[in-house]
This record gives structure tokens, C-alpha cells and sequence, in this order.
């Protein structure tokens, strides 16, 4: 009976490892989090201290905005990758590469679509629109990716486009939806996830 | 309890092809890369054991060139997804 008890085992892992991407750590969420967080306060507080405002004035202040969001962006890639590298090695696994790419295409092209869709916002100084459209954008390439690795990350997109949608409603408040959406959301699911797989109780 | 052993398949005694059915069976296609990095087992292992399944018609092989590197992909046929999964129900039946 061992037998069959380890091949229906060995049947059942082959099919995740040949199809899902489970080395997605939750401590890159809680770093992106804080990366967000910091982002966002320093956009607030150096940018955009008139929270009525929801222009910018200069190609100059566009240019820093966009500078800061694309440092909390490559801080977010360089710990996902950091920390996905890590928990595969300390769980003895490889990361497939096939199952690698795939995840990172079905999460990249809403990501892009999303990207350049907000950014002409921002090259208008728009940036009302760029919180939410950077929220939705990201909830359903999160939603799109969510087949493939952990269920959390559904759920994680669901609550981003929601914050999307209320950044939308509440034009001069997208600054907050955003820290939240990108911020506290991603510290708070990635705790969930690190102590529901990683930390062994 | 005769009977049910009788319903596993001998072709899928080895752990390998095991792996190798339960990777096709969720997946269009691999190529033999794909399914070595998979399996971790050595080229001659996998291929013998690819040939060995291709011989039962449980699974067909595509050849191709990427540019000017040969490479093969591999994909359950449909007997081969009809007999795993009788395989799978004998083995799931063995431990009801």
C-alpha cells in the first residue's frame, strides 16, 4: 500500500511543479509594501503637498514621479526575485524555467497594457487617474497570473481593482488608495502568505 | 483485490514514467529539456523511458528546429490520457 500512497504523491507534485510557480515568497510582498510606502509618502509630502492638487506642474515634478514610482518598481522585481530564489533553495527546489515564464507573461502583459495606459495620464499630469489606473491594471494582471501560483494572489487582485475603482471615485484622494492598494495590502498578504507557507509551525 | 491490481498499468510502474505521464497530462506540450529539468534525471534515462512510453503510443514526439538547435517536444496522445487516468482511478480505488 506504501507503494501507491507514494506514486499518487509523486503524480500529484509532478503536476504542480510542471504547472504552478510556488517559490512566490510573502516577504517580497512585505518589502515591496514598505517600498511602496515610502514611494508614496515621499511623492505626498514632496509633490503633491496640496492634496486638492491633481496636476502636476512641470515636466520636472513629472519627471521625479516617475522616478519614484520606477525605484519602488525595481525594488518590488529585485526582492520578488530575491526572496522567490531564496525560499526555492531552502525548500530544495529548482524554479522551473518554463513554469517561470509563463508566470511572468500572463503577469506582464496587463502589467505592460496598464504601464503605458497610466503613464500617458501621468505625461498629461493627470495623476488622479494614474493611482487608479496602476491599481486596476495591477489587480487583474495579479487575477490573470492567480492560476498559477497561490490563491492568495486572487484574492490580492480583487482588493486592488476594487482600490482602483474608489481612486477613480475619489479623484483627489488617489495618493491614499495607492498607498494602501500598493502598500499596506501587499504587507498584509504577504504576511498571510509567509506564515500560511513558509513559517513551518 | 486481485482485480484491481490487475487494472494498474505495467507501463507505468517505473516512478519516471510516472513523472513523465502526470507532467504531459497537465501540460500541452514539453520538450525534453523542459521534462529533464522537470524529472532530474540524465538525457539517456529519459530518453529510453520517452521511447519506452512512445512504443506503448501513450505518447508522440514533434521535431523542430529554433533556429539551428534541434528540439523535441512531447504530448500525451489520447490513449495515453485515457489509460493514466484508469490508472490514477486504479490507484485511488487500491487506497479507498
Amino acid at each position: 500500500m506504501d507503494k501507491q500512497h507514494e506514486d499518487l504523491k509523486v503524480i500529484r507534485e509532478m503536476m504542480e511543479k510542471s504547472t504552478m510557480f510556488l517559490s512566490l515568497s510573502g516577504m517580497s510582498g512585505v518589502i515591496s509594501g514598505i517600498a511602496a510606502i515610502i514611494g508614496a509618502s515621499f511623492a505626498y509630502f514632496y509633490l503633491l503637498k496640496n492634496p486638492g492638487n491633481t496636476g502636476l506642474n512641470s515636466t520636472q515634478e513629472i519627471g521625479i514621479l516617475l522616478a519614484d514610482a520606477l525605484i519602488v518598481l525595481a525594488v518590488s522585481i529585485g526582492a520578488a526575485f530575491y526572496f522567490s530564489k531564496r525560499k526555492a533553495k531552502k525548500n530544495n527546489q529548482k524554479i522551473v524555467k518554463k513554469v517561470a515564464l509563463k508566470t511572468l507573461y500572463h503577469l506582464g502583459l496587463p502589467l505592460v497594457a496598464g504601464g503605458i495606459f497610466s503613464l500617458i495620464f501621468l505625461m498629461r499630469g493627470e495623476i488622479g487617474m494614474v493611482a487608479s489606473s496602476t491599481l486596476i491594471f495591477y489587480g487583474l494582471a495579479l487575477i490573470n497570473v492567480s492560476k498559477f501560483t497561490y490563491p492568495e494572489i486572487h484574492y490580492l487582485g480583487i482588493t486592488e481593482i476594487v482600490l482602483g475603482l474608489l481612486a477613480a471615485l475619489f479623484l483627489y484622494n488617489g495618493i491614499f488608495f495607492w498607498t494602501i492598494g500598493f502598500g499596506l495590502c501587499h504587507i498584509f498578504y504577504g504576511l498571510i502568505m509567509f506564515f500560511k507557507y513558509e513559517r513551518l509551525r | 483485490m486481485k482485480n484491481i491490481i490487475a487494472n494498474l498499468n505495467k507501463a507505468f510502474e517505473s516512478r519516471i514514467r510516472l513523472g513523465i505521464m502526470s507532467a504531459l497530462a497537465v501540460n500541452d506540450a514539453l520538450d525534453f529539456n523542459a521534462l529533464k529539468e522537470l524529472l532530474e534525471v540524465t538525457d539517456g534515462n529519459l530518453a529510453s523511458h520517452l521511447k519506452a512510453l512512445e512504443s506503448f503510443g501513450y505518447v508522440q514526439s514533434t521535431k523542430q528546429f529554433i533556429g539551428r538547435k534541434p528540439n523535441t517536444s512531447y504530448s500525451i496522445t489520447q490513449s495515453g490520457s485515457d489509460d493514466f487516468k484508469h490508472h490514477l482511478n486504479a490507484l485511488g480505488e487500491l487506497l479507498s
